[in-house]
């Protein structure tokens, strides 16, 4: 099976897109970690959101629960339903979790995403923002 | 079990008294340890600094090996949970922890049996895997068959299990499975009994009839994990709680330090005590996704993908620090790949070769065996089956099921047809016009492939396999375009060796005493197994037998 661009295109434009919409309403931005461009992270700061929304303790950072991103992303049906038409299947529902894998396992913040079906669906060739 | 079963055992059996000496328990390390403590000056402790002292006294925070020689960092002591930061406790006659295909069961099972049931899941849903699984029909089957049957599993099994429990799932497996069938079903799930069409090569042993119960939860990509979030509605509907997203933490001790619950963690990072009159039932399967422990247990293992996840091996440091005991190492695996071509051609002995391209086995070796010649990094579980186009007439009288070219087409990744029966993802099956296009589309070094070839249609012109053996009427060439070609990927289905358990599934202590109120059953349950990989004898052992434990541990709680 072959990549299939312009869908991964159109998939990633409305992932942008879901994304911007959740920070038009902009928090300014009072301290931001350095990241590396490309990354989640870098992406979260620049739209002015603070360490502290996501890390409870900035000083000592930890992992971030998953119920920290459906607090600002909204549930993750909603996502699933955003992105039913990606091909080859959907990602965000799938026979492992139902709608609700961890974003983590696949979104990261302070490293490169990844596409963590693939390792066992070697033709699920998502790109992940 | 049988009331005239003639192997009786008499107190202890053998089985069990080579766990508690051999397995892994707090109790068998503490004393070893006494036992070396002279070793200690040897190895010049005296030298340490008080940190390096303070961190090989780690018996306190890790679990040790069964000689106290390795820290197992795998299964860190459980830290106390503050009262303060339980936001909830919750009462109910029996706990599961894990919704699988034995805690499923287990939770109708004992909710049938009037009990209040609660089920805490880490996942967001019931999880398995899988369609088949299998029991045994007592009204239509001999009981020497039934006997022969099991004696040939013990063989299977390397001898090293224990005999009681093989028996408890011969005998009860029949009533259990179609237990689950029926309850399944009134879920919604399509499930069917297949009876004994699929055990092609069991109907009869040793002469003696056995006739089987086997339910079918498919065609692909339906599976028993669907089956089970049925079965699960099921269980709802008789009063069963489901706590999902809400991973154990740990048991809760009584004063006597029986168990009488479990502590939980929600997504919210609030803990809730799920507190058990009756007893907890630990169904959390295996941990191969537990890199150390796997390194511990199987270090064959260290190449072969996963095919599970969250596999982390939870319940096996709930039970030891409860003073339960692992079983020893040597640990039972199970590979396969049902999914890349037909599953019954899985075991035709067509020409195998590896991941670069070479014949590497004598070919009449089971799928399910074939990952021990396949352990290095380069290889990796991938090999290839290798036919050509008169396969169906020259294998047709071979064991298995051979599925015609159109067929195959359902299996080809390159075919543009929409799949059916199948997951589309995994299918891997190839089909070329020359050896050089098929070796490639294999993924196989090209001209390693074609010497392959070549050397074993040499081997089947001269009628004799001077390479590996093979019998003569399992040579036949590969000659004839198009050529074929199944690329198998063996990874890791499920591991099946875990904590000792007694005929209630009831986890026993370093003494071989029972632990009050703390149940095992499902993959996390030992006992059952015992050999290097998971017999395919019984297709749809592992789940006939997670569903038989399930449903009779779930009724003896209930029942306490």
């Amino acid at each position: 099976m072959k990549n299939r661009p312009i869908k991964k295109f159109i998939f990633a434009l409305s992932l942008v897109a879901f994304l911007s919409g959740i920070f038009a309403a902009g928090v300014s931005a009072s301290s931001s970690k350095k990241g590396k461009d490309g990354e989640l992270g870098t992406l979260h700061a620049s739209m002015g959101i603070t360490c502290a929304q996501c890390h409870e303790n900035v000083k000592k950072p930890a992992a971030v629960p998953m119920l920290k991103c459906v607090g600002c992303h909204g549930p993750t049906e909603k996502l699933a339903a955003k992105t039913a038409h990606v091909k080859p299947r959907n990602p965000h529902e799938n026979r492992h979790y139902g709608t609700e894998a961890d974003c983590n396992l696949c979104h990261h913040q302070h490293k490169k995403s990844v596409n963590f079906c693939l390792p066992c669906h070697q033709r699920f060739d998502f790109v992940v923002p | 079990m049988s009331k005239d079963n003639s192997q009786d055992e008499k107190g202890m059996d053998q089985y069990t008294e080579d766990v508690l000496e051999r397995g892994i328990s707090r109790r068998s390390f503490l004393s070893r340890t006494a036992l070396g403590a002279a070793g200690v000056g040897l190895l010049g402790l005296g030298s340490v600094t008080a940190k390096n002292a303070e961190a090989a006294d780690s018996s306190k925070e890790f679990a040790k090996s069964s000689d106290g020689g390795a820290t197992l960092n795998f299964m860190p002591k459980p830290k106390p949970i503050a009262a303060k930061d339980i936001k909830t406790t919750l009462t109910f006659d029996v706990i599961v922890v894990g919704a699988g295909a034995s805690g499923v069961p287990a939770a109708l099972s004992a909710a049938e049996n009037g009990a209040k049931v609660a089920v805490i899941q880490k996942h967001p849903m019931p999880v398995s895997q899988g369609n088949t699984g299998s029991g045994i029909v007592l009204a239509t089957s001999d009981k020497a068959g039934i006997e022969a049957l099991v004696a040939k599993l013990m063989n299977d099994n390397n001898h090293r299990c224990n005999p009681a429990l093989l028996r408890q799932w011969a005998y009860n497996s029949g009533e259990a499975v179609s237990w689950v069938i029926d309850r399944a079903k009134k879920g919604g799930s399509p499930v069917v009994d297949q009876g004994s069409a699929p055990q092609r090569g069991i109907r009869t042993v040793n002469g003696y009839t056995v006739n089987y119960v086997t339910s079918f939860f498919g065609p692909k990509p339906y599976t028993t994990g669907d089956g089970m979030r049925a079965l699960a509605k099921t269980a709802e509907k008789a009063g069963v709680q489901f706590f999902f997203n809400m991973p154990a933490q740990q048991l809760v001790h009584g004063k006597a330090g029986e168990v009488i619950g479990v502590i939980a963690k929600g997504r919210d990072g609030k803990y809730t005590k799920f507190l058990a009159r009756k007893g907890v039932i630990l169904a959390t399967g295996d941990y191969q996704n537990n890199e150390a422990m796997c390194n511990y247990f199987i270090p064959d293992l260290k190449h072969f993908g996963r095919k599970q996840m969250d596999r982390t091996g939870d319940g096996f440091a709930l039970a030891y620090w409860a003073g339960g005991v692992i079983e020893p190492i040597g640990h039972t695996k199970m590979l396969h790949d049902f999914d890349a071509g037909p599953a019954s051609m899985c075991d035709m002995p067509f020409l195998s070769v590896n991941r670069k391209g070479k014949r590497f086995v004598n070919e009449t070796v089971d799928m399910s065996l074939y990952n021990n010649y396949l352990r290095d990094a380069e290889n990796a579980g991938h090999y290839s089956q290798v036919f050509d186009s008169n396969y169906m007439t020259q294998a047709a009288t071979w064991p298995g099921k051979l599925v015609p070219p159109e067929g195959l087409k359902n299996y080809m990744p390159d075919d543009p047809a929409p799949k059916h029966g199948v997951f589309d993802s995994l299918v891997n099956t190839h089909v070329a016009d020359t050896l050089e296009e098929l070796a490639r589309k294999l993924e196989c070094d090209p001209a390693t492939f074609v010497a392959s070839v070549k050397r074993y249609n040499e081997l089947c012109a001269s009628r004799k396999d001077d390479d590996f053996g093979k019998p003569a009427d399992r040579l036949i060439p590969v000659e004839k375009a198009p050529f074929y070609g199944i690329h198998r990927r063996m990874r890791i289905s499920t591991l099946c060796s875990g904590m000792l358990v007694n005929e209630n599934h009831q986890a026993l202590n370093a003494d071989g005493k029972p632990i009050k109120g703390l149940f095992v059953i499902g993959n996390l349950g030992g006992g059952f197994y015992g050999g290097v990989d998971y017999p395919l004898t019984v297709f749809g052992l592992s789940l006939g037998r997670c569903y038989t434990f399930g449903y009779m541990a779930g009724r003896h709680v209930a029942k306490l």
